[in-house]
């Protein structure tokens, strides 16, 4: 048997283990490995990091959308326009045009090819610091809630502003920018809507204090990127071409359910759907709950939804694709289901759906 | 000056804990620059290798050399990188790196002082016997888990942030894995030391318990699967179970998780009763050497 070149081995009481010098240097270097990883990790968990060191790139228009929104939505037009799955579409489930025609002859924006994204949010009227500003004694934003749509392309501004001033809308200028608003009252909130050019190839378009919202964070203020809360699922998002992240209790609080429905909603805190598109769909459901126990709940009541979905399906073939890429997964307080809908599942929706001899 | 004289130092036995750390000193060099290491290297780079492959990929496309934009598949879903590091857990540590470590280092501790007839040397020293398990058993530990940790903490770092996941969400779960594994070693280690004490050729039964027993348990619905160290160690796994085979969601539909508290519990008395058994038999057996 190999021995130290230490002579003590055992004759004398243990002082210190002395390790040989490789053998030392080993478990330095190993303890140092965990360290670093553990302090990094503590480091991100409460601190957090720069955006760009672990992330992959998020929606500049973000920047536009105030930090209290309860729902953020995205989709890369471009992508879905472009994607196998959309020329599929087309071709097995033809959609009449005319209404895109139209859109197209009266603000010059051809969806196809125009837009490039688009950032949707849902949030209080009047952010902190924005314009209408309404708080009640606990210092939240009390307003009733609205939309904005942040859409990245080319536009016919000129077009735009003479159609809708053709529709009774009126220009003003707020902070320094042509904000075209349209008295018309639009649900849910009964306000007008508007429209900006937040910059070049820029628009905001919705509710007219959100768009205002929209203006002011151009100069300050804290917008969705410092709700560092939000952002960590939209950081989980960020691969998809469409996805949406959401505050469940906000919205549902919105909602004004009756008691007796709310009270069977699972404890869910935040929702997210991502989504590839391409020539099939994949995505990803994601529900966090309260804690561990609302999840082990839900994810009960899932796959029993799941289990019964694989044998509703049993006699119908072309959805039995996409309930077998039915995949329940998540760990401790999140809930994911994952699913795929293949091309060819929309050939036989259209399929189906023709009337039969055609 | 003549210094003052006294009686005689008498030479005592040293105390268990002392001798177990002398044994813990030579052994755990002798266990990092072995042959085993190297195969527990390689059985480590495995995952590693992977992640950096899985990072790689996605640095590429961050730098615009791939069309498509990087994101995990599997089974053609689309997953985010802390589920593929959940599955890497316990396809690759949980099922696999785990239990094998605990096979060929547990089962080798006295086996191999038997098989290199080196164990005369250890036991006619002036030390309980069960020092030489002990030490031997507390040098595995640190060899095993200042192996294993790393590479899960590197694993983490490149595969995490790689599919969209965040660090700092993803952490928590991080140090809890850390923690499981390093139970899963013990128990492991623990029940296959005594394995390797009382029986002749070890590795074979051992590697029958974990590849074969453990799993086949786990699936018997009733109470057999409380026999294994995996039932136990499961309950401490945050991520959710991988859905990757046939046999993963057998596993899923009788599956049966044990609360924390009990399979901790649990883990240590599988730790007491087997290193106390192990430790038993190295007092009392009598090894032949073969000649």
């Amino acid at each position: 048997m190999p021995r130290n070149t230490r002579s003590a081995f055992p004759y004398k009481l243990f002082v210190a283990v002395s390790l040989t010098t490789r053998t030392r240097y080993f478990v330095i270097a190993s303890l140092l490995l965990l360290l670093i990883g553990v302090g990094t990790g503590l480091v991100a968990y409460y601190v957090g990091l720069p955006l760009r060191v672990f992330q992959s790139s998020v929606p500049q228009e973000l920047r536009y959308v105030p930090a209290d929104a309860s729902l953020v939505a995205y989709a890369n037009v471009h992508d879905v326009m472009s994607s196998q799955l959309r020329q599929r579409v087309r071709r097995v489930i033809p959609i009449p045009e005319n209404g895109q025609r139209q859109f197209q002859n009266e603000t010059g924006i051809n969806i196809e090819t125009d837009i490039d994204r688009i950032v949707a949010c849902l949030g209080r009227q009047g952010s902190p610091g924005g314009a209408g500003s309404a708080r009640g004694a606990n210092g939240n934003n009390v307003g009733p809630q609205s939309g904005l749509v942040l859409a990245r392309g080319r536009f016919d501004t000129v077009k735009i502003e003479a159609l809708m001033r053709d529709h009774g809308a009126a220009v003003e200028e707020y902070k320094g920018k042509r904000v075209i608003a349209h008295p018309a009252p639009a649900p849910p909130t009964g306000e007008g809507f508007a429209l900006a050019f937040m910059e070049p190839g820029l628009a905001a378009i919705g509710g007219t204090l959100m768009v205002r919202t929209a203006i002011d964070l151009m100069t300050g203020g804290s917008n969705v990127t410092s709700n560092a809360e939000l952002m960590s699922q939209i950081r989980l998002l960020a691969d998809g071409n469409a996805w949406a992240v959401g505050r469940f209790d906000d919205l549902r609080a919105n909602a004004k359910l009756p008691e007796q429905i709310a009270s069977q909603i699972p404890p869910i805190t935040w929702f997210s759907l991502s989504s590839r598109i391409d020539t099939g769909i994949r995505g990803t459901l994601r529900a966090d709950t309260r804690d561990a126990e609302a999840a082990t709940n839900l994810r009960d009541v899932v796959r029993g939804f799941v289990a019964l979905a694989k044998l509703q399906a049993g006699n119908k073939p072309e959805l039995q694709a996409v309930v077998q890429s039915l995949a329940l997964g998540g760990s401790d307080k999140t809930v994911t289901l994952s699913f795929s809908v293949p091309g060819e599942v929309f050939d036989a929706i259209g399929a189906a759906a023709r009337p039969p001899g055609r | 000056m003549i210094p003052p004289t006294g009686p005689a130092p008498t030479r005592r036995a040293p105390a268990l804990a002392a001798s177990t750390l002398r044994v813990f000193d030579l052994s755990l060099g002798q266990m990092l620059w072995s042959r085993r290491s190297a195969f527990l290297g390689v059985l480590l780079g495995g995952p590693v290798f992977l992640a950096a492959a899985l990072r790689l990929a996605s640095m590429s496309d961050g730098l615009g050399l791939t069309t498509a934009r990087f994101v995990f598949r599997f089974r053609s879903q689309q997953v985010a990188g802390d589920a593929v590091f959940g599955m890497m857990i316990w396809l690759l540590y949980v099922r696999f790196i785990i239990p094998i470590l605990g096979v060929f280092y547990g089962t080798s501790l006295i086996a191999d002082e038997v098989e290199d007839k080196t164990i005369t040397y250890l036991f006619t020293r002036p030390m309980p016997r069960s020092a030489v398990l002990f030490g031997k058993y507390l040098a595995y530990l640190v060899c095993t888990v200042l192996l294993v940790l790393p590479s899960v903490m590197l694993v983490f770092f490149l595969v995490v942030p790689t599919g969209g996941s965040a660090i700092a969400e993803a952490f928590p779960s991080l140090v809890v894995d850390l923690g499981m594994l390093a139970v899963g070693l013990t128990a492991y280690g623990a029940v296959f030391a005594m394995v390797g004490t009382h029986l002749k050729r070890p590795l074979v039964i051992g590697l029958g318990f974990a590849l074969g027993w453990e799993p086949a348990a786990l699936l018997i619905p009733g109470y057999l699967k409380r026999l294994t160290v995996a039932y136990y160690l499961q309950g401490l796994v945050t991520h959710e179970m991988p859905q990757d085979s046939a046999m993963s969601i057998l596993l899923q539909v009788v599956r049966e998780v044990p609360t924390t508290a009990t399979s901790l519990t649990a883990l240590s008395v599988i730790v007491v009763v087997t290193l106390g058994l192990a430790a038993w038999a190295v007092e009392r057996r009598e090894y032949v050497l073969e000649q």
